[in-house]
């Protein structure tokens, strides 16, 4: 299965754990794909940097649009707004950190 | 890197440090210019100011004025009067007769529908009379409403789009920094919608460059009319 890596800027004024980006982009994805568009697009945490806050996270190729733009819906986690900023998509996670400070 | 541009972007004169965060979010994502959306009675040290925060944060800005007419008489009156100050003119449709004028008047760069109006959306006819370009503004559009239906009526309109062959600008519609998206982003958005790669890719690049470019162009001094403009000989 091929895969894309995607580097997320995670714009928010307070502090996230990897479990709540989970929570973030499993609920994201279901909310506007359902079950079935989830276990499509099979998202994945492959690196989660809680101080800069900056991730890198996977899905498969063929449902990366689908995965960008249930990213580009977010907008609030536990009533505090939150949005996250696409940097990079690439087909390694090398390709996807690349430029990054 | 592409030159990617945001057209819709509204920020608070008021706040700068809200422009600030804005302004730096939109070079993160890799925008070269945006086009600032600002109220046509604000004052000129206000706009300047705004557009140096953008400008020192490496944001190229294009002027741009969003008119809601509510008459055919109020638009045509809104054109005569600011058209020459703005790079960018965009018309909210509020009702049929305002769609349908400025759809035809190659003085609007942008028409745009609320999508939240049942009554009045981008139709075929539209489609047909449209010179300029149709915008959807996805970002503030999607995340503002919570009717589902907003996702079909965009649905609708793209496909209305893309049957005509129309130029179609993706804008955020940014009114604060949390809708700042990135042009990934709002490309995606637009694929997930039913436009087509190319088109959404363009739409957040080459066509609302063309548009800037253009109309700065016509802005110029030198610019007469079409095809024709002033050259000062060089002096030997």
């Amino acid at each position: 299965m091929v895969r894309r890596y995607i580097r997320v800027k995670i714009v928010c004024d307070h502090k996230l754990t990897n479990e709540q980006f989970h929570e973030i982009l499993d609920n994201a994805s279901r909310r506007y794909f359902g079950q079935l568009g989830v276990s499509r697009i099979d998202p994945r945490i492959v690196r989660f940097d809680a101080e800069s806050l900056e991730a890198i996270v996977s899905c498969e190729s063929s449902a990366a649009h689908e995965f960008e733009s249930a990213l580009s819906l977010i907008t609030s986690y536990a009533e505090a707004p939150i949005s996250l900023l696409v940097l990079r998509v690439s087909g390694t996670v090398k390709g996807a950190a690349r430029g990054r400070k | 890197m592409g030159k990617y541009v945001d057209l819709h972007v509204i920020p608070r004169p008021d706040d700068a440090q809200s422009c600030e965060r804005m302004a730096e979010l939109l070079r993160t994502a890799n925008y070269t210019t945006v086009g600032l959306t600002v109220a046509t009675g604000l004052l000129k040290d206000r706009i300047t100011f705004v557009r140096r925060i953008f400008e020192e944060r490496g944001v190229s800005t294009a002027l741009r004025a969003d008119f809601k007419p509510t008459s055919r008489t109020e638009l045509l009156r809104l054109l005569r009067r600011f058209r020459n100050l703005y790079d960018v003119v965009a018309v909210q449709c509020l009702n049929q007769q305002v769609a349908t004028v400025s759809c035809r008047d190659r003085r609007v760069d942008l028409v745009f529908f609320d999508i939240a109006n049942r009554n009045l959306r981008f139709s075929h006819t539209f489609a047909r009379l449209l010179r300029g370009a149709v915008e959807f503004n996805l970002v503030s559009d999607l995340t503002a409403q919570d009717d589902p239906w907003v996702f079909s009526r965009f649905r609708k309109a793209i496909m209305v789009a893309r049957e005509h062959h129309v130029n179609v600008v993706l804008s955020s519609g940014a009114r604060n920094y949390e809708m700042v998206r990135s042009p990934f982003q709002i490309s995606a958005l637009a694929m997930s919608l039913g436009l087509g790669h190319e088109e959404s890719i363009k739409g957040v690049s080459s066509i609302p460059s063309a548009i800037v470019t253009q109309n700065r162009k016509k802005r110029s001094p030198q610019y007469v009319e079409e095809g024709v403009k002033i050259v000062v000989p060089s002096v030997p």
